[in-house]
């Protein structure tokens, strides 16, 4: 079929098996292992995460102080929490793990462009986490939400070592992704199989790029704020004092510069993910596939220019406030012809309602929900009401914690046969679902309600006329860890007892290129690159 | 897939000249970040944004019929060991009216400190109009023990801020000064020395 000298071109390396035990995944170059490891790191991390949260809301049952009664541990565990969960569950799942996994597989490429860069992209990532967890126990922690907003992060109210720490554990978490995202831009910019164009290139490739140039892009000004932080707290500069002439808005202005793309960073994953899975299930190609990746692309584009929404209360003239109410609503557009789009993708098709479909139509719910409230918080008149209480926790748990959950949920059940070569249980797939759905949202939706009624977030007590809904939220949140517990049974049952799965086992609606190679897939695939061009006319 | 057909080969070489130009980008990136501070600087002492006031060589042209009140505000870091405080707590004058008013700063501490001040108005959009032409602020101020000074500042209100339709409704601004300690505590152990007593220059700062 294709000349072996190609393939040999690659070097002997391409073809000798996986390696035995630990070097195998310490020294790994196989995208599908550091998939792999990216996944497990990112399943401790939500266990981490989980836990943190977890203990917030069991102090927040009931008004009064009951378990936590060192207040800046309290703080300690919202930053942590908010870390963790962003930095090393959310976007390793979906970018080191699915994009990992599945860019060669769906590309038609052997690897990553860059094998060697992809493993210390993952190694950097652990010491990050590492970092992390020192900072939170050395010096009474970092108790700076975050967005490590000076001044209560500079060396006169965290004089300990924890912001440090946290900050150099953010700093290599950052270089591990602008490694990650320089390994994918170049892959799916030079190693697409033939007849594969951009315009042809599956949705979740597309997404992968979008995310991966906001990385690119966003991930350098974090990185220039920190530094700048670092020698403020430690070699006497005054970036950020305004003793020596600086301004702590500037840190909130470099901050959201990049944090407000880092929300598309972990969502935009999840957007090509669903994409995949809701054309599988409803049997039909995607509905508008070049308006899907354009309005990914302009959703990326947009989120450079809205981050002063995140800073209303700063004091901004009433022009700058108008500018950024209009930029911030003017995502609705794109992300409006990505909902539909998928309404339309399921709209007349042959709905097929498996695990991953359920966890995609519950993406599309909170997504809408959540989008919804941005849409109201984006107004600056309402965000000045609403800034720093429950309300803005709602909004942005619904759209970027629990939806991009929903959409790692989703991928993760979708591609686990492909992964792990078996299927799991699909009713217990299906209970884990309704179970996660409903918790999800009895646990985050009265906080709408406690935001409203003005309770401010970050605070470990409240009055008690906030106590009904608390109470009603950490109930949503035992629920939905016992979701979360009940999924960790679920991949071990499938890994210990699964049955056997086919190459493909969605049916027809499946057709990317990473459903013809076996299951599980094997360690080496696309050794002969396939052929995507249009068949030539006889 | 079709059988038979040639697989183009792939260009070697290529995945390293991508992964450079995206370095480019990375570097440009950070780069862009730190210049942000001085362009931010710039900008506002270019537009006034953000209520960063001129500054002026010469009185203005011209007044507006309209009178306004503009207050003086006065705060003290907590590591300056000062007093400071205006000496008159508000003016009403025209704007294009050149004013002098006074603050008064004293040191409490037993050594000489040096101070510097950072001084911003209010409402922000009120600071491209307002002009100083000699302030305390644009120097350091060294304060021997116990000693208090007086320090002038002369402002006008530029009167365009009465025809600006943005500005019209102003009809009160806030001036304000914070007192730091400055980093450069020289002088004050130059003065300490004088004295014969050791420095104190270092723990006026921490």
């Amino acid at each position: 079929m294709s000349d072996a000298a190609a393939a040999h071109d690659h070097g002997h390396d391409d073809h000798h098996g996986a390696p035995a035990g630990w070097r195998r995944w310490v020294y790994s170059t196989n995208h599908k292992d550091i998939g792999t490891l990216y996944l497990v790191a990112a399943m401790v991390s939500v266990l981490i995460g989980g836990v943190f949260s977890f203990m917030i809301r069991l102090e927040l049952q009931s008004p009064g102080l009951q378990y936590i009664e060192d207040l800046q541990f309290y703080n300690v565990l919202v930053t942590a929490h908010g870390f963790v969960m962003v930095f090393f569950f959310v976007m390793p799942a979906l970018i080191g793990g699915f994009g990992n996994w599945f860019i060669p597989l769906m590309i038609g490429a052997p690897d990553m462009a860059f094998p060697r860069m992809n493993n210390i992209s993952f190694w950097l990532l652990v010491v990050g986490l590492l970092l992390l967890m020192t900072s939170a126990l050395v010096a009474g922690g970092a108790g700076t939400g975050w967005t490590v907003y000076p001044p209560l992060s500079n060396a006169t109210f965290h004089s300990g070592a924890a912001v440090d720490f946290a900050i150099l554990s953010l700093h290599v978490a950052g270089a591990s992704s602008i490694l990650g995202a320089i390994n994918f831009i170049t892959t799916i910019m030079n190693m697409r199989a033939p007849g594969m164009t951009y315009h042809r290139m599956p949705l979740f490739i597309w997404a992968m790029l979008v995310t991966a140039l906001l990385l690119l892009l966003a991930l350098p000004v974090l990185a220039g704020a920190l530094t700048m932080l670092l020698t403020d707290r430690n070699f006497g500069t005054t970036f950020f004092e305004a003793s020596g002439g600086g301004d702590p808005i500037f840190w909130q202005h470099l901050f959201w510069f990049f944090g407000h793309p880092e929300v598309y960073i972990m969502i935009v994953p999840a957007f090509g993910v669903i994409s995949h899975v809701v054309s599988t299930f409803s049997r039909k190609p995607v509905f508008g596939y070049l308006g899907m990746a354009y309005a990914m692309a302009a959703i990326g584009f947009i989120g450079f220019i809205v981050w002063a929404h995140h800073m209303f209360t700063v004091g901004f003239n009433v022009e700058t406030r108008a500018y950024f109410v209009l930029a911030t609503m003017v995502i609705a557009v794109p992300t409006g012809v990505k909902i539909f789009s998928w309404l339309a993708t399921m709209w007349g098709g042959s709905i097929e309602f498996r695990t991953p479909m359920l966890y995609a139509m519950g993406f599309i719910f909170l997504f809408v929900v959540g989008g919804v409230t941005g849409i109201t918080l984006a107004n600056a008149g309402v965000d000045i009401a609403f800034h720093d209480t429950y309300f803005v926790i709602a909004h942005f748990h619904y759209v970027l914690s629990i939806a991009a959950a929903f959409g790692i949920l989703s991928g993760f059940f979708y591609w686990f046969p492909k992964m792990c070569g078996k299927m799991y249980n699909e009713g217990l797939g299906k209970i884990q679902f309704w179970l996660m759905f409903i918790g999800v949202n009895i646990l985050f939706f009265p906080q709408h309600f406690s935001g409203m009624a003005g309770m401010p977030r970050r605070i470990p007590d409240y009055p008690e006329a906030y106590a009904g809904w608390n109470f009603v939220s950490s109930i949503g949140a035992y629920i939905s860890f016992a979701a979360s517990l009940l999924f960790f049974y679920i991949v071990i049952q499938t890994l210990r007892s699964g049955e056997k799965a086919p190459a493909n086992p969605w049916g027809e609606g499946a057709t990317t290129l990473e459903w013809q190679v076996p299951s599980p897939a094997p360690f080496h695939t696309h050794d002969q690159t396939p052929d995507m061009r249009p068949q030539p006319a006889e | 897939m079709s059988a038979g057909r040639q697989i183009p080969r792939r260009r070697r070489g290529g995945n390293r000249a991508t992964a450079l130009s995206l370095w480019v980008f990375v570097a440009g990136m950070v780069g862009l970040a730190f210049a942000a501070e001085p362009l931010y600087r710039t900008f506002c002492q270019i537009t006034g944004f953000g209520g960063t006031t001129r500054t002026a060589d010469a009185a203005p042209r011209g007044m507006a019929d309209k009178l306004i009140t503009v207050q003086f505000d006065a705060n003290v870091n907590i590591q300056l060991p000062w007093r400071f405080r205006p000496v008159q707590s508000n003016v009403k004058l025209k704007p294009g009216q050149e004013a002098l008013v006074f603050y008064e700063a004293t040191n409490l501490s037993d050594k000489p400190v040096v101070g510097t001040a950072v001084f911003n108005v209010a409402p922000f959009k009120a600071g491209p109009y307002f002009n100083k032409i000699q302030c305390f602020c644009f120097t350091e101020q060294v304060l021997k023990p116990g000693e208090s000074v007086v320090m002038p500042v002369t402002f006008f209100v530029d009167p365009d801020m009465a025809a600006d339709a943005n500005t019209a409704d102003v009809s009160t601004i806030t001036l304000s000064y914070t007192f730091y300690a400055a980093d450069d505590q020289s002088k004050a152990a130059r003065i300490q020395a004088d004295r014969g007593a050791p420095s104190a220059a270092s723990d006026s700062k921490s």
